[in-house]
Formats: structure tokens, C-alpha cells, sequence
């Protein structure tokens, strides 16, 4: 009897919840932990830092002329949605752009400036790397473009001496 | 200045084809009602070679560069002959040293022989000139204007077609502002271009003034 007495006063002791003492508490309490939240949400209070291997794939673009392509615009796409580029950036003073594939397959890399530019194919092995297949093209050396315009020179110049002879 | 492969979509491809195959038709259709047709070949020929080896020399204009082009030149000294002239020295470009491209291949002979055949008509107006200018004056003045409006007119269609069709993944504004940048560049070269098809129509005058004043 006590026993339940005692519980009872216990009870009593505690305000009731609908109150207006625990309503005040209850604000306070809510202004706290607003205020705890915010700050923590602005401070970032726990920062965790977590590291792993990957591999990363750097291209460099460069116009024809061996002048890098600067600032150029580049898009990734992955081999499983051609439309949508994955990776989106620019070169740097260098032509250079970095991506880090995260799945086999061939990666297209498509590079823009002013209305010049290329699209590349990249096949990406399952380890992430480069499949050894796949051949960069570097272009024609000067020396190579050098014999090209004298071929082409050599022909022209016979073409004109053949129809200037032919005339006579 | 040459519209690579893959930068324009397949209906503009397309249509520069058709173009192309228009002009090509109505151009060779002129060039046999010629007395002889075979009789500006020599001459179309080693002017193609310069047209070729012309954008193989850059040209810095900071902070793009830029190559010769050599259109106006072209369509000074060939008239109708010009079109198929470049129409070779592009497909050679395209496939001998990946300049332009077989796909484009249309695109880019519209957008360089177009402004070739108006360049030609430029410099006729050397004969509407004031008689009281000598010939010399009047042939350089009119050779200078075909040379540089031929690179300009080149330049705006290029313009025109690159701005028209960027994709929409890439940044337009970007994109718009390196595109200005490397039309502006032109302007020089537009300079550059008349004051060598200047001299040029000096020198042939006083050597062979025969080669200006045909009706091709």
C-alpha cells in the first residue's frame, strides 16, 4: 500500500508532459539542439579522411602545330552511357586532364576548343589500367609532314608540266 | 580553320555535301564552256600545291595561331578553277595530314570555295575602278580586298556553323568565348592575306599580266 502510495507520489513529483514547465524545457531543449546541429553542420566537427589506390588516366591534347590545347573543354563518357558525359573539366596549360575510370570497357574521352577537337576511344582493362591494345596517337612528325607536302608539291608540279607539254 | 571529323553533327555533314555537289556540278559545267577547258590546269595545279602546303604554316596570334589559308589567292588568279582546286588540296589535307576530314570534307569545300568564287568576283571590280587610277593601283587595291575578303567570308562561316552546333554537354559560354577569340585572330591573317595576294598580283603584272586578266 505504501508501496503504491509512494509510487504515486513519485509520479506526482514529475510534472505533467502537456505542463507549461515542460513546455518551457522542451523549447529550450529544441534550442539547443538546433543550435548544436547548426553549428555542427557549419564547423564540421567530425572530419574523417580515408584513402585508397586507384588508377588514373591522364590524357594531353595538343593541336597539330605541337601547341598543348589550354583550357579545353573535355567530357568522359563511360562504356555504359555514351550520351551522358561521366567526368566533366578542362585541360590545363598543358592540354593535360586526368579521370579515374571506375569501370572496364571503352571509356571515351572527347576534348573541344573552338571548334577544333577530338574524340578518343580508351579501352580500360577490369584492373583499371590501360589496355595494352590501345595505341595513342601522337600525329605526324615534322619530318613526315615535310615529305607530305613535297609529295604532294612533286605531283602538282607534274600535273601542271604534263598538261603545259600536252598543250604544245 | 578546317572543320575536324566529329565536331559537326551528321544533317550538317550532310547538307555540306549536297552543297558541295551543287557547286561542283555548276562550277565544272562553266569550266567546259570555256574555249579550252584543259588550258588553266598548269596553273590550277601548282596553285593547289600552295593551297596544300599554305596550311601547313602556323601562324601565332596570340593566344591562338592561325595558318594560311589561301582561298582568295585562289579564286583571284583561277576564277572557276578555283572550286576544284580546293576541293583536291582539302581532300589531301584530310587524308595525308588529318587536317579537316572526309566527313567534313563537304563542309569544309563549301566554307573555303564559296568565299574563293566571291573573292574572284571581288577583284574583278579592279575594271570598274576609276580610270583615272593607274592599273597597278586599281589591280592591287581590288587584289587586296579579294584576298582578305575571302579569308574573312571563310572565317565568318565557320563561325556561323561552329556557334550553330556545339553540343549541348559542353559549356556554351565557353565554348562561344574561345570560338570569338580565334575569329578575331583572323583579322590579321585577313591582312596579311590581302597584302600577299597584293604583291603578288604586282609581281604578275609586271611579269605575266596575262594571268590576271583572263575570264576564268
Amino acid at each position: 500500500m505504501a508501496r503504491s502510495q509512494g509510487q504515486r507520489t513519485s509520479l506526482k513529483k514529475h510534472p505533467r508532459p502537456g505542463s507549461p514547465w515542460m513546455r518551457g524545457l522542451g523549447a529550450v531543449g529544441g534550442l539547443i539542439a538546433g543550435v548544436t546541429v547548426g553549428t555542427a553542420a557549419a564547423w564540421g566537427h567530425g572530419v574523417d579522411i580515408q584513402s585508397r589506390s586507384s588508377q588514373v588516366i591522364e590524357i594531353q591534347a595538343a593541336y597539330d602545330s605541337g601547341e598543348p590545347m589550354a583550357t579545353a573543354q573535355v567530357r568522359v563518357y563511360a562504356p555504359d552511357d555514351p550520351e551522358t558525359p561521366r567526368f566533366m573539366g578542362q585541360t590545363d596549360e598543358q592540354g593535360r586532364y586526368q579521370f579515374a575510370p571506375d569501370g572496364p570497357g571503352d571509356w571515351e574521352v572527347a576534348v573541344r576548343q573552338a571548334g577544333h577537337g577530338e574524340i578518343t576511344v580508351i579501352p580500360v582493362t577490369e584492373a583499371g589500367a590501360i589496355a595494352p591494345t590501345y595505341q595513342a596517337d601522337s600525329g605526324l612528325s615534322p619530318l613526315q609532314r615535310g615529305l607530305m607536302a613535297g609529295a604532294v608539291t612533286w605531283g602538282c608540279v607534274g600535273t601542271a608540266l604534263y598538261f603545259r607539254r600536252s598543250k604544245r | 580553320m578546317h572543320i575536324p571529323d566529329g565536331v559537326l553533327p551528321a544533317q550538317v555533314c550532310v547538307a555540306g555535301y549536297a552543297v558541295t555537289g551543287g557547286v561542283t556540278w555548276y562550277v565544272l559545267r562553266q569550266i567546259q564552256r570555256l574555249p579550252d577547258p584543259s588550258a588553266a590546269v598548269p596553273k590550277a595545279s601548282l596553285l593547289a600545291a600552295a593551297f596544300f602546303v599554305g596550311s601547313s604554316i602556323n601562324i601565332p596570334v596570340p593566344p591562338v595561331s592561325v595558318h594560311l589559308v589561301l582561298n582568295g589567292l585562289l579564286g583571284v588568279l583561277l576564277g572557276w578553277y578555283a572550286w576544284p582546286a580546293i576541293l583536291i588540296g582539302l581532300f589531301l589535307q584530310a587524308i595525308l595530314i588529318g587536317h579537316g576530314g572526309l566527313t567534313t570534307l563537304g563542309v569544309d569545300g563549301a566554307m573555303m570555295g564559296l568565299p574563293a568564287l566571291v573573292a574572284h568576283q571581288v577583284f574583278q571590280l579592279w575594271r570598274r575602278l576609276p580610270r583615272s587610277l593607274p592599273q597597278p593601283w586599281s589591280m592591287g587595291i581590288a587584289g587586296f580586298l579579294a584576298g582578305a575578303v575571302g579569308l574573312g567570308l571563310a572565317a565568318l562561316i565557320f563561325f556561323g556553323l561552329i556557334i550553330f552546333t556545339i553540343p549541348a554537354e559542353f559549356d556554351l559560354s565557353t565554348e562561344r568565348q574561345a570560338l570569338t577569340l580565334l575569329v578575331i585572330a583572323h583579322i590579321p591573317l585577313m591582312l596579311l592575306e590581302g597584302t600577299f595576294t597584293l604583291l603578288l598580283v604586282l609581281f604578275l603584272l609586271r611579269v605575266k599580266p596575262e594571268l590576271l586578266k583572263g575570264e576564268t
